[in-house]
């Protein structure tokens, strides 16, 4: 099967190595923070992400002290709630997801023997939009405009101007603009993942971090749009009044609550699988043999991915839906527990099958392990629905939460810290404070969080600023309150022994401890990540391919040179990972930067109401990006074929489903699609919680929707005969992308034409506010698509797409499918949908 | 049966077929309920004939489930080998995908099974 | 950053004197020794000490599942412990026989008779009544920021009489809870009777619970709703049905009886938002003061129900509960202040 290797001679070694450094150098001085490899963005990502954490355990801190004796006034109520709230909010949407993303984009080149994911871009755009969102969010707090209605910002109370001030705009705002870099992190995990293997790592040779990873990504493309799609809503109602969640006007609060919820169940797991995956790693290590049961953890992963999508309403057990509906969540969130529980059983047997060597990543992972089981034992009893609606909204759903989040991925994370931070800096951190922390943290811990399961069923309820003395909370609160700050403590070791300045290690180990797998070849102090791209017949072939190390490095693989000056990592199959393309990814840039700096204002100036800032800046985002794609997408390579070595050539440059653009696009709009499903939700949510669905207002008639629906398959059909046409020359595609574009414009305007002919008031009522919604929705994406004729219009016209390279015309198709959806439903909907039900 | 199951399945994909089955049911489920006691259906539909309606969507999704279980354990080679499949080789990428599905179409079942529970006990639509 | 709601007059004391109660507590022997927390009788407010069937039937299901959650628990831990401290390595077959039986088929057995149990348990906890809910006695409760609108409906579903942060029950008899909100989400929960139900504008919600022992329990909002969420509390008198009429009776022919108090009550405007019934204070915006001495506390759960205490409301409500919507009166008289809060003390 294995080709034969290369051999090279050091003088040919060394030239090579001198090509790759200065291909892959990050850059120095200010322009440091122009490096988009992987290697730098996933650490600024991990640290941002973690004193994001370390910020949001402050402000828990804070609210111990404020309730550690009853009736105690050391902060305001109003601070209390900004607190809770930017603390639920911090350590969810700023540390926990990103601290993901964080590990995936550091380790997955390695871990899966690519020299990059194929878009570094992108991932520095979502890394510095996560940043600037963040800081935004959280600052918030000096200014005392934090938001301060909870983490899940229930309206009315968050849509009441007069209670939230800008604090609900700031979190809505802030986090959209971070689900946007967190859907983009999903798109480089899902296509790195499935295309950016080495040769023979086939899907069941995969580490387990990357399966896990994979459906992460694939959850985060189905969870955060629901989210976004409540966004929307919520900033027109809070904007423009536009009446979603206003039950005077027809719109109803509950429909905010399943929109969070479809994001905020599976966002547990979002947070939780990844963490498991750490663990998947570690415990094979440290057990000194294969894992057992890799079957099993593909299992739980995919079935957790899935069933997490059906536990939403278990955080609505009380707002008085049919107990037959609730009774269906309960049974899927019992059934979660089964693969949650084959996951546990998957690394107790590999320990029970190997030999188990104790060190401080096994510690803090044992420790998980045995919080999690509680946490894990509490959420079957709050899956039930008669013991939920004793303990719903009070502490022991505070600890429960804690001993599940903190259980199952702060402790892991932390053994991934310390696991990996050799694979970072060379070097171990310490064993004997490494201990000391995980006796603080474990013990801490249980002391803080604990007792709050008596204080809840005791009747303490959660987000309470203070309680009276002498109802049996007291002794509870004060004990809670000791172990927090044990806790903290524990953290503050860690923080020390990353921080404090450690000497360079003095013999070169790049495996201290003997780990199977491939991410440990790579050299911390090389930024190409792999010398030389292996070819991989082993779940764990550091263990398993005798010399893997020793022929890596010296270059006998695959794309041990970089003679054209370009960053390039190998492209392979989904299944079987046989080599197929040499893909070019982006260099160090500054249009990143400028694009997520630029989108941040968007954001932020829309906050304030700024609307000229918001234009401004919309203008520049929109730019950045045209030339973001223009100049780093489809670059029409200068020979068609290269020489990957191993006597393989492979093709530069792919199109349609071969490529990773096009793959990139298509997950994309999955996630868009999902948020349209979501506001097609809305619409027919309405329509079940009213008589009178349309409140006796005038509909958008049927003429001009059906005139628009017509239009946009028009203009569809004409998108895919311009890529047809392309084919057989310029001229045929240009006049179809023409066409297509004035078409599109049309079609625009007569869906817009509906709602406005027809007087419908978006603020009189949430009848006419969802329709239009629907219609601006579909006609936002109808401009997107008439850019995109326009943009392949250039690109013809330029020379930079033709009829071999046709890329862009192909992946514009693409969105046109999509687009066609959205339209025909959108139109189909609006316009007859009325006239079905009367 | 022949012919419309392809022989040999080469996709990622098949690895979720049962899941989706376990999805469409529940939301089907869902949504049925949620209609019927926000709106009612029409007049002649009572809870009792939803009941039995979804009972019977039910058996429909389990039998969709056991079929993709069967086709999983072909792709196993009606359990020929015992895991780990972790030979770099295409016969054991594919036994790995089909173990992997068998699993997935056994939880499915479990889940579905769950979901159907209940049908059995809850009788109205009372809050 | 402190909050001067607390300066005016010391430390709140929150809980009355009339919050304790002193029914005999459930007592769970077996789990005295397993966990002293639980054991300790907990008063007014906690699930545990359960006054009804539903509270009851659910700490029974909280118990079960405790002693099934300590055993599995032990289980998987001392499995762990075991794992990482045994002298062989066991056989890689063995292991993923661990797996299987362990990981998923046991789990399936325990979680389907535990999920089978609850959603039996749900409709016996809460039955079905057809909408009119006819013959029920209905109390519909409104929750507003930060208190509670209590009304007693009689047949023909209009209120025969309106009070506030107050319910009282008869003993051994289901009643309906109308629960709704005109501003934010509320949540209405007495845990000693059974679980929570939200109070969603827009909609009516419905809960029915019943009481089995007479008492003086707690409730609370269990939906934050605003500044002032942690003082949304209300008192819960389960009486015996005899009392229980002899209240209601006299309650609709109730009245003020201090007539210079009623007068500055009148003359400052208290009017205006409150009823006082018998009276000419009929305003509708805040808590109906009907016979406010018998009260369990002052601003919904804040402060016990003493003159002092209701004086220092009506000065500086804001000091006591942030953002409540009363204004404040510390520019009336002293005097005055304190002859309306005595009166307020003596409504029966």
């Amino acid at each position: 099967m294995t080709p034969e290797l290369g051999n090279f001679s050091a003088e040919e070694r060394a030239a090579q190595e001198e090509r790759l450094r200065k291909v892959w150098e990050t850059p120095k001085g200010l322009r440091y923070w122009t490096s988009v490899n992987n290697s730098e963005i996933g650490l600024w990502y991990g640290v941002t992400a973690f004193a994001f954490m370390l910020f949001a355990g402050l402000l828990g801190l804070l609210m111990r002290l404020q309730l550690a004796v009853p009736n105690n006034d050391l902060i305001s109520a109003d601070l209390f709630n900004q607190a809770f709230t930017l603390h639920g909010t911090v350590m969810m949407f700023l540390f926990a997801v990103p601290i993901f993303e964080a590990i995936a984009i550091f380790l997955l080149p390695s871990m899966l023997g690519a020299r990059e994911l194929p878009f570094p871009r992108l991932s520095a755009f979502g890394f510095w939009s996560f940043l600037i969102g963040g800081i935004f969010v959280c600052g918030s707090i000096f200014f005392n405009a934090a938001p301060n209605a909870g983490w899940f910002m229930y309206p009315p109370l968050a849509t009441d101007k007069e209670y939230s001030g800008i604090g609900a705009d700031i979190w809505l705002l802030g986090l959209s603009f971070i689900e946007v870099a967190s859907i983009a992190a999903a798109v480089e995990i899902i296509v790195g993942i499935m295309k950016c293997r080495a040769p023979g790592m086939r899907i069941n040779l995969m580490p387990m971090f990357a399966w896990y990873l994979l459906i992460v990504a694939g959850m985060i493309l189905f969870a955060f749009p629901p989210l976004i799609a409540g966004d929307i809503l919520f900033e027109m109602e809070r904007m423009f009044d536009w009446p979603f969640f206003d039950a005077k006007r027809g719109g109803d609060p509950l429909l905010w609550q399943h929109l969070f919820w479809i994001f905020g169940h599976p966002e547990v797991y979002i947070i939780f699988l990844p963490a498991i995956a750490l663990m998947a790693m570690i415990v094979p290590t440290f057990s000194q043999r294969p894992i057992v049961g890799y079957s099993w953890i593909v299992l739980a992963a995919v079935g957790t991915g899935f069933l997490s999508f059906g536990l939403w309403v278990h955080h609505m057990f009380a707002t008085g839906l049919p107990q037959i509906s609730l009774a269906f969540f309960s049974a899927a969130s019992e059934a979660v527990a089964i693969p949650t529980g084959v996951q546990i059983f998957v690394f107790i047997a590999t320990m029970l099958a190997g030999r188990v060597i104790f060190s401080v990543p096994m510690l803090f992972g044992a420790g998980g392990v045995i919080i999690f089981v509680v946490g894990g034992l509490t959420g079957v009893m709050v899956a039930l629905v008669p013991f939920d609606w004793q303990a719903h909204d009070t502490y022991f759903v505070v600890a429960h939460l804690h001993y599940v989040l903190i259980g199952g991925m702060l402790f892991p994370v932390v053994a991934g810290i310390y696991y990996y931070f050799p694979f970072v800096r060379g070097k171990k951190l310490s064993d004997a404070w490494g201990k000391v922390a995980f006796w603080l943290m474990f013990s801490g811990f249980n002391i803080a969080f604990f007792p709050m399961h008596f204080s809840g069923l005791r009747g303490m309820p959660r987000r309470v600023f203070t309680y009276p003395e002498g109802i049996g909370w007291d002794w509870f609160n004060l004990v809670s309150t000791i172990g927090a700050f044990i806790f903290a403590s524990g953290v503050a070791i860690v923080v020390t022994d990353i921080l404090r300045p450690k000497p360079k290690p003095t013999a070169r180990n790049l495996n201290p401890w003997n780990s199977g797998t491939l991410e440990w070849t790579n050299d911390p102090d090389e930024s190409w990540g792999m010398r030389s791209v292996p070819v991989i017949t082993s779940r764990y072939p550091l263990w398993d391919q005798p010399n893997l190390q020793r022929d890596i490095e010296a270059g006998r693989f695959y794309l041990p040179d970089a003679k054209s000056g370009k960053r390039e990592t190998l492209v392979t199959s989904v299944l079987d990972a046989d080599p197929i393309q040499c893909l070019r990814v982006g260099g160090v840039s500054y249009v990143t930067i400028i694009a997520a700096l630029a989108l941040g204002g968007v954001f932020i100036a829309l906050t304030f109401h700024w609307w000229i800032t918001t234009i401004v800046c919309a203008i520049i985002t929109f730019v950045a990006i045209v030339v973001w794609l223009w100049t780093g997408t489809a670059p029409i390579p200068e020979e068609p074929e290269i020489d990957v070595g191993l006597g393989l050539k492979l093709p530069i440059y792919v199109s349609g489903p071969a490529s990773v653009g096009w793959w990139a696009m298509f997950i994309t709009m999955v996630g868009d699609g999902t948020a349209f499903a979501s506001l097609i939700f809305g619409y027919f949510f309405y329509w079940t919680i009213h008589a009178d669905f349309t409140a006796a207002a005038q509909g958008p008639g049927i003429l001009w929707p059906m005139i628009a629906l017509a239009l946009f398959v028009v203009a569809w059909a004409l998108t895919v005969l311009a890529r047809e046409l392309n084919e057989k020359g310029p001229v045929g595609a240009r006049l179809a992308l023409v066409a297509g574009f004035v078409v599109t414009v049309a079609a625009s305007l007569a869906g817009l034409a509906g709602p406005y002919f027809h007087a419908m008031d978006p603020t009189a009522n949430v009848y006419p506010a969802t329709v239009w919604i629907l219609a601006i929705w579909t006609v936002t994406h109808g401009a997107v698509g008439a850019i995109m004729h326009l943009y392949c219009l250039a690109r013809s016209f330029a020379g930079r797409m033709t009829a071999e390279y046709d890329q862009d015309i192909r992946n514009v198709t693409l969105y046109w499918h999509f687009m066609a959806v959205t339209a025909v439903t959108t139109f189909g909907v609006i316009g007859l949908f009325p006239m079905v039900i009367e | 049966m022949k012919s419309f199951i392809p022989r040999e399945v080469e996709t990622l994909w098949t690895l979720f077929t049962a899941p989706t089955v376990w999805a469409l049911h529940f939301v089907v489920c869902y949504a049925a309920v949620a209609i019927f006691c926000a709106k009612g259906l029409a007049e002649e539909i009572t809870f009792g004939t939803l009941r039995f309606a979804l009972g019977v969507f039910t058996l429909l999704a389990l039998a969709m489930i056991v079929l993709s279980a069967y086709l999983a354990w072909r792709q196993w080679g009606f359990g020929s080998g015992d895991p780990p499949h972790d030979a770099a080789t295409r016969e054991d990428r594919k036994y790995f995908q089909g173990f992997a599905t068998l699993l997935l179409s056994g939880l499915s079942f479990v889940a579905v099974v769950y979901a159907a529970i209940p049908l059995i006990f809850i009788a109205e639509c009372q809050r | 950053m402190n909050d001067d709601r607390l300066a005016a007059s010391g430390r709140p004391i929150r809980s009355g004197p009339s919050l304790g109660r002193h029914g005999v507590c459930r007592r769970h022997h077996l789990l005295l020794f397993v966990f002293p927390p639980l054991a300790s009788c907990s008063g007014a407010q906690s699930a545990l000490d359960p006054a009804g069937p539903e509270a009851a039937g659910v700490a029974t299901l909280f118990y079960t599942m405790l002693i099934g959650g300590i055993v599995i628990w032990c289980g998987v831990v001392g499995l762990l412990f075991y794992a990482a401290r045994k002298r062989r390595a066991h056989s890689t077959k063995s292991a993923g026989q661990l797996v299987l039986w362990g990981g998923a088929v046991f789990p399936t057995v325990v979680l389907a008779a535990l999920l089978t149990y609850a959603v039996w348990l749900m409709p016996v906890m809460r039955p079905w009544f057809q909408d009119d809910a006819s013959g029920m006695r209905r109390i519909e409760v409104t929750g507003e920021q930060f208190w509670w609108r209590v009304r007693y409906l009689g047949e023909d579903s209009g209120p025969v009489f309106e009070t506030a942060n107050e319910v009282r029950i008869p003993v051994g008899e289901r009643v309906v809870f109308l629960l709704k909100s005109p501003d934010v989400i509320h949540s209405f929960w007495i845990p000693v009777l059974g679980g929570k139900m939200d109070m969603i504008p827009g909609r009516e919600n419905r809960l029915t619970l019943v009481a089995e022992k007479p008492g003086t329990y707690r409730g609370v909002c269990a939906e934050f709703c605003g500044p002032s969420h942690a003082l949304m509390a209300f008192t819960v008198h389960a009486m015996e049905p005899r009392a229980y009429e002899a209240w209601l009776s006299a309650r609709k022919n109730s009245s003020g009886a201090d007539a210079e108090g009623l007068a500055l009550f009148l003359r400052h405007g208290c009017a205006a938002c409150h009823a006082i019934s018998g009276t000419e204070a009929r305003g509708t915006i805040g808590p109906d003061l009907t016979a406010f001495g018998e009260r369990g506390s002052v601003g919904a759960g804040s402060l016990a129900n003493t003159a002092e205490h209701i004086a220092r409301f009506i000065r500086y409500p804001d000091g006591v509960k942030p953002e409540v919507r009363m204004p404040h009166f510390s520019m009336l008289p002293d005097a005055d202040v304190e002859r309306i809060a005595a009166y307020l003390k003596g409504l029966r």
